[in-house]
């Protein structure tokens, strides 16, 4: 399979990631500044997100009207999004708007006004959004997962949280932007219909001259209890169980989600056919892998009536249990084909390419071609995920459920 | 892109979108059938049905097609809507007749008696996963209310009641009845052999029976307006938010000014940069307030979605009644109009890059209509829109018009 990538760097700090699909008429581009909810202080969660919105509000010469203005108005299909590690804006084109479209972002990341008379506006936005997911079950199992199974401050919401949010002042703000937007960690990613050697000189010309400052360290401390009981009137109880994997630096990553995949991925998978197929316990029940660079988790979802959610606790966690020594060679088939159609079919999406060099360069420090990564699903074999599955079998379970009346958790797995 | 059209002796109409610059072939089976279908005594019928599908046929177990689907890395799914049941897979090129052939083998379902029980369970989960989240009772209540005794009233999931009392039976004679070849396309797109598509359609499809006469799926009264103009609602006691839902009439999918509708829609209630998003979500007033147009194949709806704090919601929708007003007196303008059209042009080139987005536009529009359409010719629509074009639908079918109007939210709205 034949690539073009590239890479570059300018002198602040900035990475330049490229991927040239010739095939396509459109180019994706997205921009992340280090400027994660990961360095939100205590008792202002939310704040990078409240900043991440509030420099789409008036930015250059443009007012907050004229940058959407000007991106819509360009057929510009853009987003903006503050995760744990990053602020990203990007915006999927047909590749000639592309030269007009890069100012427009430069001013946004490095010209935001941070108008005060902008701030209420923002923050009661923020405000309806965490009351809207108030409304989203399986949102707030998600979250009150993570919370309990990352250690501060990684588990931590990116969205905010209301009461914080309240609290938030400009200041807050302009000094958040002011020290963790800055070109050192910044990645550029671009793939589609490109010209690579334009669009870095277009680059350094509108990001060049931006002066780095000093990266923001993290400390790690400690996390919760494994198991919490969130209250909510609903006839379907969630349920959902975590465990810790390698995360996706580590060459053992492949293993670990081709284990995961066998127990969740798929409609062939363990529990689907376990919880859904046999027993008619659910309608969703799936695994699932989140990284972060130095930890991942291992995660199991499934909602259910309340009278059945024992059951389905039981029979996800008897799936969990049985799967070192049993792994089939069917099995490992399935995950590699599943594998290399996932990995083929990105290339029809320029947003998904340069959304894949944006991660693997933020995890792995390099952008990993196709064929690299194909032949790392196609080494496994039921002994290399045995292998791993026998040294590091899923313990220390971490279990959330989210509805009416609490579960029973038996002690052997979450101790 | 060359498109393809082949119809076999029994009715059933093959078609594709080729592309050479595809990596990948998505496959599906279009069938003319949904909600709107269904008698009294079927209700639900339709989408369990598509559930069942998946459970195999006399010779191919239920687990047997999920380790095929996904042993081809396919991603397959389907889903059931008012007036079509589709089933589709995306695999590689290379797997296109394994995918034809399980596709085309489970259109002919065993329907077992134990089969339907257990998934009689999920179906009836799948209802109270919905209706634990507020929004999506609300839209299905509004339907109900504006179309009174028209076919299309009647929800897609069906009820607890409806579902819990069908038997088997009823289900075997509604596939009889509505699974007929000259009722159903076999569409394609992407990286197509087409001549080996049409070759595995004979041999997998070629012995079904034709439905002798089709009976018309049309009703003689078109609903032009809401048959209960007035406000319901419905209590959420769970619910954080209120979510409002409003319809009023709209042009129907055979009409010229279909697309002119939904460029109407772009200006005045896209998710971003429109009229609505500037008053109500810019400004924290309102979690969402959109405004889109749904089409069927005799009627048409223009359906506001707001969702903000309960005690709002009779304030907003006041409000968003007065934009109507104020845009039926008064217009659109020539930037916003300009900007809404750049807009929807770069959508329909950017989802045309996508061979499994281009599956649904093109196999949905030649199961409806009979109809194929390109990107460009698509894009040429777009383009040639004028602002006249949406004042004229703004007089045939007036957003201030009396509206069906659902409120589902936390109890003790004041009215």
């Amino acid at each position: 399979m034949k690539q073009t990538l590239f890479s570059a760097s300018l002198a602040n700090g900035i990475t330049l990631l490229g991927e040239h699909l010739p095939e396509l008429e459109s180019v994706a581009i997205a921009f992340h500044t280090p400027a994660g909810a990961i360095h939100d202080p205590v008792g202002r969660c939310g704040l990078a997100s409240l900043s991440g919105e509030m420099c789409l509000r008036g930015a250059g010469d443009r007012t907050s009207r004229q940058i959407v203005e000007a991106l819509e108005g360009a057929g510009i299909q853009w987003s903006q999004a503050v995760s744990t590690t990053h602020a990203s804006v990007s915006g999927a084109m047909v590749s000639r708007r592309l030269p007009d479209a890069l100012p427009l972002y430069a001013d946004i990341i490095r010209r935001p006004r941070l108008a005060g008379e902008e701030l209420e506006p923002a923050r009661q936005m923020m405000l309806q959004n965490l009351a809207g997911t108030e409304d989203d079950p399986v949102h707030r199992t998600m979250l009150a997962l993570r919370e309990l199974h990352f250690p501060t401050p990684w588990g931590r919401p990116a969205e905010g949280v209301s009461a914080d949010v309240e609290a938030l002042a400009i200041d807050d703000i302009r000094r958040f932007v002011a020290s963790h937007a800055q070109p050192q960690g910044t990645i550029i990613a671009i793939a589609g219909r490109i010209d690579w050697d334009d669009f870095v000189a277009r680059i350094d010309r509108l990001f060049g001259d931006w002066q780095p400052g000093t990266p923001a360290t993290v400390t790690t401390g400690p996390r919760g209890p494994r198991v919490a009981h969130v209250p909510h009137d609903s006839q379907q109880t969630h349920i959902a169980v975590a465990w810790s994997l390698p995360p996706y630096r580590s060459d053992e990553s492949y293993e670990a989600t081709a284990a995961l995949g066998i127990l969740g991925g798929g409609s062939s998978s363990r529990l689907f056919t376990e919880v859904r197929e046999r027993r008619g316990l659910c309608y969703s029940v799936s695994s699932g892998y989140q990284t972060h660079r130095d930890f991942a988790l291992a995660l199991c979802y499934s909602g259910t009536t309340a009278a059945r959610a024992q059951e389905t606790l039981d029979v996800i966690l008897a799936e969990i249990e049985r799967l070192p020594g049993t792994i089939t060679a069917e099995e490992v088939d399935r995950i590699k084909a599943r594998a290399k159609s996932q990995l083929v079919m990105q290339q029809e999406s320029s947003a998904a390419r340069a959304g894949a060099a944006a991660r693997q360069w933020y995890h792995l420090g390099t952008v990993r071609p196709l064929t690299d990564e194909l032949a790392r699903y196609d080494a496994l074999s039921v002994e290399s995920i045995e292998r791993w599955l026998a040294a590091q079998p899923p313990k220390d379970l971490s279990i959330v459920s989210l509805g009416r009346e609490p579960l029973e958790v038996p002690r052997a797995l979450s101790a | 892109m060359p498109f393809l059209h082949e119809r076999l002796d029994n009715g059933l109409d093959v078609i594709a979108e080729t592309s050479t610059a595809a990596v990948s072939a998505s496959l599906g089976f279009f069938v003319n059938t949904g909600a709107r279908d269904e008698r009294d005594a079927e209700w639900g019928v339709s989408h369990f049905l598509e559930h069942m599908i998946f459970k195999g046929t006399a010779d191919l177990s239920g687990d047997e097609i999920n380790r095929r689907f996904d042993g081809m890395g396919a991603s397959a799914n389907a889903f059931t809507s008012e007036e079509d049941t589709v089933y589709y897979a995306t695999v590689l090129p290379e797997r296109q007749r394994e995918a034809v052939e399980l596709l085309a083998r489970m259109m002919r379902p065993a329907i077992r008696a134990e089969d339907f029980d257990t998934e009689k369970l999920v179906i009836l989960e799948e209802i109270r996963m919905y209706d634990d989240q507020p929004p999506f009772g609300a839209d299905e209540r509004c339907r109900a209310a504006f179309f009174g005794g028209h076919p299309l009233f009647r929800s897609v999931l069906g009820t607890v009641e409806s579902i819990g009392g069908l038997p088997v039976e009823t289900m075997r004679d509604y596939h009889a009845r509505r699974y007929a070849p000259n009722r159903m396309v076999l569409a394609a797109s992407g990286a197509i052999d087409f001549a080996a598509l049409v070759a595995d359609a004979r041999r997998w499809c070629g012995h079904w029976k034709p439905e002798a006469e089709s009976a018309p799926r049309l009703v003689a009264s078109q609903p032009r307006s809401a048959a209960v103009p007035a406000v319901q609602q419905i209590e959420r006691p769970a619910a954080t938010l209120a979510y409002a839902v409003r319809a009023v009439a709209g042009p129907d999918e055979h009409h010229a000014d279909r697309f002119a509708a939904k460029l109407l829609t772009t200006v005045l209630g896209d998710s971003s940069g429109s009229r609505l998003y500037w008053e109500f979500v810019d400004t924290g007033v309102a979690e969402q307030a959109t405004l889109h147009h749904q089409e069927f194949l005799d009627a048409g709806l223009f359906v506001s979605q707001l969702s903000c704090a309960a005690e709002d919601a009779p304030e907003l929708l006041e409000r968003i009644a007065a934009l109507y007003r104020q845009v039926s007196r008064e217009g659109i303008g020539r930037e916003e109009f300009e900007q809404a059209r750049n807009k929807l042009a770069g959508r329909v080139v950017l989802a045309g890059e996508r061979p499994r987005r281009r599956l649904f536009e093109v196999g949905g529009e030649w199961a409806h209509s009979g109809i194929y359409r390109t990107v460009g010719e698509s894009l040429a629509i777009v383009e040639s829109l004028t602002r006249d074009d949406l004042h004229r639908v703004l007089e045939a079918w007036p957003l201030d018009a009396p509206a069906a109007t659902i409120i589902a939210g936390p109890p003790h709205i004041a009215p």
